[in-house]
């Protein structure tokens, strides 16, 4: 019996995309209702652009909001104020936060270790602050509304996008193909690069790499995930608050990735489920929502570093070892 | 170019350099904990707004300021120590992000322990009475309070200043920062100056809270802009130096100030870009890299 | 034979505050010689070593690369250059396993902003690395996390990991730190074998060692070159007596 969990574990890991990707095809018949699929599924993509980051690379950025609002506002703003189509939303959106994590990036990349955590936040900063200023564009306080796609247009079909259920689906597509891309790049020689850099800077750079220039790379590319699940953040909201700009919206993503496992394929969409789940149960228990979840973070921090669904995959491992199980 | 008269200026300037000195103090306590510990306190906010608040209670309760102004940060730093002892210091070995991690969990636990104890509203504050009015300066009215918070930063850096440099302990202090071994061979418990320090560092950023109380708005959610504000200073003027964070921060707060003078809406912004500007040229800081105080 | 050495130290000196480490110092290297930098602690052996191996820029003075100045360049450009460096800490990737170790030392050369291609593609790295890692007799631990790896056989990883951007001057600092005489014989014996094929440059502490193998010395003396010269010379030079029995 071992021996078949083993082999059918093995090979989930081999075909982590496929694995992820059929699991959450069946998502939304688990959860209790298909708006919490729908966020998971779009808070799990920006937790997995900010696990590039920290989890694959070990650089803890403070400012990731700064991506997720960006494409909001960028895939709003094209749509609210110039009558885009939604796809070219999309792709505004992750274009434009791919060029503000280049900046930022190169900025922030300047400094190391725990100076990187300060410097992302307060760059993650400006850009709240400039898109709160320019409330013409983008409705300062009050976020941006109207942000209105009712129908994906395809060749051939129509799909009712005000339908929950619809909408995981189409969102879902998205998904897939940044997370298709994602493992390819982590199996890439770029991302043995990225992994040498976490395991030790300067081995890396004895090597002969450009370190400064590979971060920043894996900054974009974190960047260009995370504002993708901003536009579809945006389009399924169809309003962009204000505070998906603000730090504590990048806290958010540090502690979906430390809750379901940073550095795995599958733990922060496990962080972005246990979160958000246990979000909307606690806030209809007490108002105390906040404290509860950093009662729960410092828990985690202390007890379960790896998080749940890295803690998880370990024991898998070490129960493996001892059984003498192989693939 | 704006009507601006020389009076209005020095007065605005004068107001930058009181905010500067709450600044200053935020970034001195953050570049204490930096320095002996190597960890970015993330509830550095927080324990401003506890503070805050507790200043707000005290002075409520006793009517006597400087009561408040003893108790404030001993209850603050009380408060840091603890959470050094039993929720930091289990993460020393581990690596650099945990403890700044946990830090951040921490502040949203004491955000909503305020909100608890003292409702979400926040609590009115106002200056103190013995402390109300304005002092003429010669070229204007300011207020004395503002002065006092001038004056008593000074006070509280120059006594930091002798403890860290004078002091037994200030050399311990100075020296763990530097080579924690060294310390450890002489005898001395370094987790013990590792738990003052912290408990200093905490009492600095509840007593600067407790300052800037009568000077804003005091509910929950005061401390988060300030830790944004917080690091701004300590990349500005470079993490882990005194003279530097006395520097940074008067500076930032001056051109806050004057800002808000010219073009009020980006005052906020014109810190954040002012860091940026640094981090081009010179991104350890105007005094980075340097030992705890020098 | 080319009369540009490979490698030219001109009036090298390196200042933290005010304390010396390096003090005008100037040697050349040529091609193919096998010369190791001895001197008692605090001489400056490690500063030297930095400052030709990228970890410092000297704070006066040049560093010249085959004619062509490389003072103060970036750290990362000297593997590209040919330099090599082994650490005197061990510095591997220790949750790595020992061939991916090479590997990634290997990638530098061809793929390393490749984003596509999975790894498993590329065959001739891969052989190359086991290649590597068979001429520092590690092969048989292959798989194994170079964190559990022996003392030893970690520092053998790393002259593997080092020659990967097949250097035209290896630079080891200390390589035989920490090893039992058995370890230390058998490094010997690599480096002896790697010297035949390009210039080897070592920092060393251990006389004994260094003078069976190498056929040039170099003393430092609190920071400043005291004598260069061969084996022999060092070994009857009153100076160097004086500076290693005279320490307590």
């Amino acid at each position: 019996m071992n021996k078949h969990l083993f082999q059918f574990i093995a090979l989930a890991r081999q075909h982590r995309v496929a694995a992820a990707l059929l699991f959450l095809l069946v998502f939304p018949f688990l959860m209790p209702y298909d708006a919490l699929s729908v966020n998971i599924l779009i808070f799990g993509l920006y937790a997995v652009g900010f696990n590039l980051l920290f989890g694959y690379t070990g650089m803890l950025s403070f400012g990731h909001a700064a991506f997720l609002g960006v494409g909001s506002y960028l895939a709003g703003i094209t749509v609210v104020h110039a009558g885009w189509p939604w796809w070219a939303a999309i792709l505004a959106g992750v274009a434009a936060s791919s060029l503000v994590g280049l900046v930022i990036g190169f900025l922030a990349i300047r400094t190391r270790g725990i100076y990187f955590s300060m410097v992302t936040l307060a760059l993650g900063q400006i850009v709240y602050y400039v898109f709160y200023k320019a409330d013409h564009w983008t409705g300062g306080e009050n976020g941006l509304r109207g942000v209105k796609v009712e129908f994906i247009d395809l060749p051939g079909i129509s799909i009712n996008f005000l339908d929950p259920l619809n909408k995981y689906y189409v969102i879902y597509v998205f998904v897939a193909l940044a997370l298709w891309f994602l493992s390819r790049v982590l199996s890439s020689p770029f991302g043995a690069v990225i992994e040498a850099i976490r395991e030790n800077e300067k081995r890396a750079a004895a090597c002969g790499y450009d370190v400064a220039r590979a971060k920043l790379l894996v900054f974009v590319l974190s960047a260009g995930i995370c504002g993708l699940a901003g536009t579809l953040r945006a389009l399924h909201l169809s309003v962009v608050p204000i505070d998906s700009l603000h730090y504590l919206q990048s806290g958010q993503a540090v502690m979906m990735c430390l809750l379901g496992g940073m550095g795995t394929f599958f733990g922060p969409f496990v962080g972005a489920a246990v979160f958000l789940y246990l979000e909307d149960v606690v806030t209809n228990l007490t108002r105390y929502w906040m404290g509860v979840v950093g009662i729960v973070f410092m828990v985690f921090v202390l007890f379960f570093p790896k998080g749940l669904w890295g803690t998880l995959l370990h024991q898998l491992e070490r129960w493996q070892g001892r059984q003498g199980g192989a693939a | 170019m704006l009507d601006i008269s020389p009076q209005l200026f020095a007065l605005q300037l004068m107001t930058g350099i009181a905010l500067g000195a709450i600044y200053a103090l935020l970034a001195i306590g953050l570049s204490l904990i930096f320095g002996m510990l190597t960890v970015v306190n993330f509830a550095h906010g927080a324990f401003f707004m506890v503070g805050a608040f507790l200043g707000v209670h005290f002075l409520g309760i006793t009517g006597n300021f400087w009561f408040s102004l003893l108790l404030v940060p001993l209850a603050t730093g009380a408060i840091g120590l603890v959470c050094e002892r039993f929720l930091v210091r289990p993460l020393y070995g581990r690596g650099i992000d945990y403890p700044l991690l946990l830090t951040f969990g921490l502040s949203y636990v004491l955000i909503d322990v305020m909100r608890f104890a003292f409702g979400i509203e926040g609590l009115p504050s106002s200056t103190p009475a013995a402390l109300r009015g304005s002092v003429s300066l010669g070229f204007g009215h300011f207020p004395l309070y503002r002065l006092f918070l001038i004056g008593a930063t000074a006070a509280i850096v120059l006594a930091l200043w002798l403890f860290i440099e004078k002091t037994r302990y200030g050399l311990i202090i100075r020296a763990g920062s530097r080579d924690p071994e060294i310390v450890r061979v002489l005898g001395i418990d370094i987790s013990r100056v590792w738990l003052l320090v912290f408990g200093i560092g905490t009492a600095i950023a509840g007593l600067s809270g407790l300052l800037a109380a009568p000077t804003r708005a005091v509910n929950p959610e005061m401390g988060i802009p300030i830790l944004a504000e917080s690091f701004v200073v300590t990349v500005v003027g470079g993490m882990g130096s005194l003279p530097g964070a006395v520097v940074a921060g008067l500076l930032v707060g001056i051109v806050f100030a004057m800002t808000s003078l010219v073009a009020p809406e980006y005052a906020e912004l014109s810190i954040f870009v002012l860091m940026a500007v640094v981090l081009l040229i010179r991104p350890q800081g105007f005094f980075g890299k340097a030992g705890l105080m020098s | 034979m080319s009369s540009t050495p490979i490698l030219e130290v001109r009036h090298a000196s390196r200042f933290y505050g005010k304390f010396k480490a390096l003090s005008d110092v100037s040697v050349s290297f040529r091609a193919g010689e096998l010369t190791a930098i001895i001197g008692p602690n605090g001489a400056g052996k490690s500063t030297f070593f930095n400052v030709i191996s990228g970890g410092v820029p000297p704070s006066a003075g040049q560093v010249l690369f085959q004619g062509q100045d490389i003072t103060g360049i970036a750290p990362h450009e000297f593997a590209r250059l040919g330099i090599a460096k082994s650490f005197q800490i061990t510095n591997v990737f220790k949750h790595l396993s020992a061939h991916e170790n090479v590997r990634v030392a290997l990638q530098m050369q061809t793929t390393r902003f490749q984003l596509l291609r999975p790894r498993s593609h590329y065959r001739e790295l891969i052989e190359r690395a086991d290649t590597l890692l068979a001429r520092v007799g590690l092969q048989a631990c292959r798989d194994k996390l170079a964190g559990d790896l022996a003392h030893g056989q970690q520092r053998s990883l790393e002259v593997a990991m080092a020659l990967a951007c097949e250097p035209k001057l290896l630079l080891m600092d200390e390589p035989t730190a920490g090893m039992s005489p058995e370890e230390t014989l058998v490094m010997m014996e690599l480096i002896r074998r790697l010297a035949q094929e390009r210039t080897v440059i070592l920092v060393e502490h251990k006389m004994k060692m260094v003078m069976g193998l190498c056929s040039r010395l170099i003393v430092l003396h609190h920071g400043e070159l005291l004598v260069d010269g061969t084996p022999e010379e060092i070994r009857n030079n009153a100076e160097v007596k004086r500076v290693y029995l005279g320490q307590g």
